[in-house]
């Protein structure tokens, strides 16, 4: 007898009692993480931590990681309960677990310094325990951009490299204690594998398929410039990733490139029974493309469906699928909306829902059950709108299927904390103790 | 008292191991939709060294783990002797089990595998514990499968913090810490110089990719001494 990806994921999160626990696990919004991460957060999420960007003249100005409290019953409820500064500005931007769940992965894409916090031991209080400071000297790229762990390790997938600061670019995996294991470059100009770019962005894994889909986004040229000015740079333009590549996850390498025209950014597998497709939106062309296997096994991509208005570039930035594979929240920075589509056909999604969440929008995170959606606002700090359009901000909405109506908000410039961009949630244990912990220590105490 | 921790360690073990054999018959091997890529087409970078410490074997004479994961191919996972998850430990028992069959049978790794299972409760799996618990498989000599336990708590817990492998303990209504133990499923692969080469987790615990990860790793010392699995000694 066999049990599928889902059914994996599935009784890791149930966790009744013996492999894992019925508090924290996996799936950024629960549902999009690396399937390796363990403890899924099936019920209610306690803390969101949000990695942040430092803003001159505002607090400290300093990157840091900012904990909400998302725990209805707590005297705290959308509150920030604890903020840890980093030092400096380095384009703080996207954060991932480790596979067991206790520590989060924090990247800046402009200097490339790594973090680790400890967000294990008490998540209220993170703690930083590791810095790696040599991503670019060791690997040869640069912007450290998505943290998606394997068994004992961290893939990281980068944005761009030293040489010439371009898209070209590749994976770097390390091991749980910060040490380079391997690296990889992203397919260049392989005709029998169908071109590729070089350029990367996201990592999606599907583990009973062998199977790891990446994307493509731009270089730090373009990601450290102005939005205004890289818009009326028809050259700087050019330089977007148009690909997407499935691997050998085993062997690690590329089997055959797709072409996805217009910066295709986050990946979501479908975790429902044994699908075998994955979704991702276009950044600048606003469409939805389908990654899935054919008759024949053999995988495809096609454009499936249309995000509003493609001539307005409305600019999809983030995903977040639901956990039965049914629908998906996608966030489109430009028009401040956070739109639902039904997947029921993931042929041909459609959309059923919208609401302007605020004057920019960028992050959209829900929980597993589907009843809370999560919103940040920050994309990059020189992306993100000016003036009074520059709010930032997290928000908290309940979703009742029909409507999202704000439960909290918690505003990043009020507070002096800066720009609010990638989240995670954690919970803390109620009913387990550190092995040799003395037991004073195991008592929950929430 | 080594005598009576031994006794009663037995008696547990016998007691547990009754649900136990009900729940390695409900263990489920993760679904696999694809063929393992063929052995020595791809790399197995080292990942980490495994981590050392004093062990126990059928008796309370201590002895190193590094001589349980140094000169030959060495899967190893930590269980517990009364966990019945069927995505846990009697998971990583079945996949031993079928790994040793397939190792036998083939004669690029015969001679050249052991399989190690180390407790996560050194309370309750005394060695006499754990060679119940193991059966046949440790009394069977034709491919080694080593049942360890540790000392205690003290001895195990820089072991698992060296390789990664978390646990915690369930604590009970009044939140004294109880017996069961909370974990992910680890298996590592070690290659004869004591290096993890893959880790394997529920999601990802093929016995095809395994074994053809042991080929692998067998193809690049066949120009090195041939990897044949010692008695431990102290």
């Amino acid at each position: 007898m066999t049990i599928s990806f889902k059914q994996v994921c599935g009784t890791v999160i149930a966790v009744t009692s013996f492999c894992a626990v019925p508090l924290g696990e996996a799936f950024a919004d629960e549902t999009c993480n690396s399937p390796y991460t363990s403890r899924l957060i099936k019920g209610q999420e306690q803390f969101l931590h949000v990695w942040t960007l430092g803003v001159k003249g505002i607090g400290d100005g300093s990157d840091k990681l900012v904990t909400v409290d998302s725990d209805p019953v707590s005297k705290t409820y959308g509150k920030v309960i604890h903020t840890l500064s980093v030092g400096g500005r380095g384009e703080a931007h996207h954060m991932g677990f480790t596979d067991d769940r206790k520590y989060l992965w924090a990247g800046r894409l402009d200097d490339n310094k790594i973090f680790v916090f400890d967000v294990g031991s008490d998540p209220a209080k993170p703690k930083l325990v590791n810095t790696i400071k040599d991503f670019e000297q060791k690997t040869t790229y640069v912007g450290p951009h998505t943290f998606y762990a394997l068994p004992g390790r961290m893939m990281v997938q980068a944005l761009s490299n030293a040489k010439d600061h371009g898209g070209a670019t590749g994976i770097a995996v390390y091991n749980n204690q910060g040490k380079l294991v391997s690296t990889h470059d992203m397919p260049k100009g392989m005709k029998d594998i169908g071109g590729g770019d070089g350029y990367g962005y996201d990592i999606g894994i599907n583990p009973q398929k062998n199977a790891m889909l990446t994307s493509s986004f731009t270089g730090w040229t373009n990601y450290m410039m102005d939005l205004g000015t890289l818009i009326k740079d028809g050259s700087a333009m050019k330089n977007f990733g148009s690909t997407m590549t499935m691997w050998d996850l085993k062997a690690m390498k590329p089997t055959k490139v797709f072409e996805v025209p217009g910066a295709p950014l986050e990946i979501r597998w479908s975790l429902s029974g044994s699908d075998n497709w994955a979704i991702t939106a276009t950044a600048l062309t606003s469409k939805l493309w389908l990654v899935k296997q054919d008759a024949t096994g053999q995988w495809q991509a096609k454009d499936v469906a249309t995000i509003g208005d493609p001539a307005k570039i409305p600019l999809p930035v983030d995903i977040s699928i639901t956990a039965d594979g049914k629908g998906l929240w996608v966030n489109t920075f430009m028009d401040g909306k956070t739109r639902y589509f039904d997947l029921s056909n993931p042929e041909a999604p459609k959309q059923t829902y919208e609401k302007v969440t605020g004057k920019q929008v960028n992050m959209v995170s829900q929980s597993w059950d589907g009843k809370r959606v999560y919103i940040t606002s920050s994309l990059l700090a020189n992306w993100d709108k000016k003036g009074a359009d520059d709010e930032q901000a997290l928000r908290a909405y309940g979703w009742d299927g029909k409507e999202l109506k704000q439960v909290f908000e918690v505003d990043f410039y009020k507070l002096k904390l800066g720009r609010a961009h990638h989240m995670k949630f954690s919970a803390r244990s109620g009913s387990t103790a550190s092995l040799g912990a003395p037991e004073r220590v195991a008592v929950a105490t929430r | 008292m080594m005598r009576w921790r031994g006794a009663v360690g037995g008696l547990l073990a016998l007691v547990a191991s009754v649900p136990l054999a009900h729940a390695q018959l409900q263990a489920q091997a993760p679904r696999q939709d694809f063929v393992a890529p063929a052995p020595g087409s791809y790399a197995l970078p080292p990942i980490q060294s495994a981590a050392d410490g004093w062990v126990l074997e059928g008796n309370w004479l201590p002895r190193r783990l590094s001589r349980y994961t140094h000169g030959a191919l060495t899967l190893l996972s930590f269980v517990y002797t009364y966990c019945s998850d069927p995505i846990g430990c009697p998971l990583a028992y079945a996949t031993f089990d079928t790994v040793k069959h397939r190792v036998l049978a083939d004669p690029a790794l015969r001679g050249r595998v052991r399989l190690v299972s180390l407790s996560f409760d050194p309370g309750n799996d005394t060695p006499a514990a754990m060679r119940v618990y193991g059966g046949d498989n440790a009394r069977n000599t034709e491919l080694p499968w080593h049942f360890l336990t540790t000392y205690s708590t003290a001895r195990l817990k820089p072991i698992l913090d060296d390789f990664g492998q978390d646990v915690e303990v369930e604590l009970d209504a009044s939140g004294a810490p109880g017996r069961v133990r909370t974990h992910m499923l680890k298996v590592f692969l070690l290659d004869r110089q004591g290096r993890v080469r893959e880790i394997y987790s529920t999601a990802f615990l093929h016995p095809d990719v395994i074994l053809n990860d042991m080929r692998t790793l067998a193809l690049e010392s066949t120009r090195q001494t041939p990897d044949t699995p010692r008695p431990p000694t102290r």
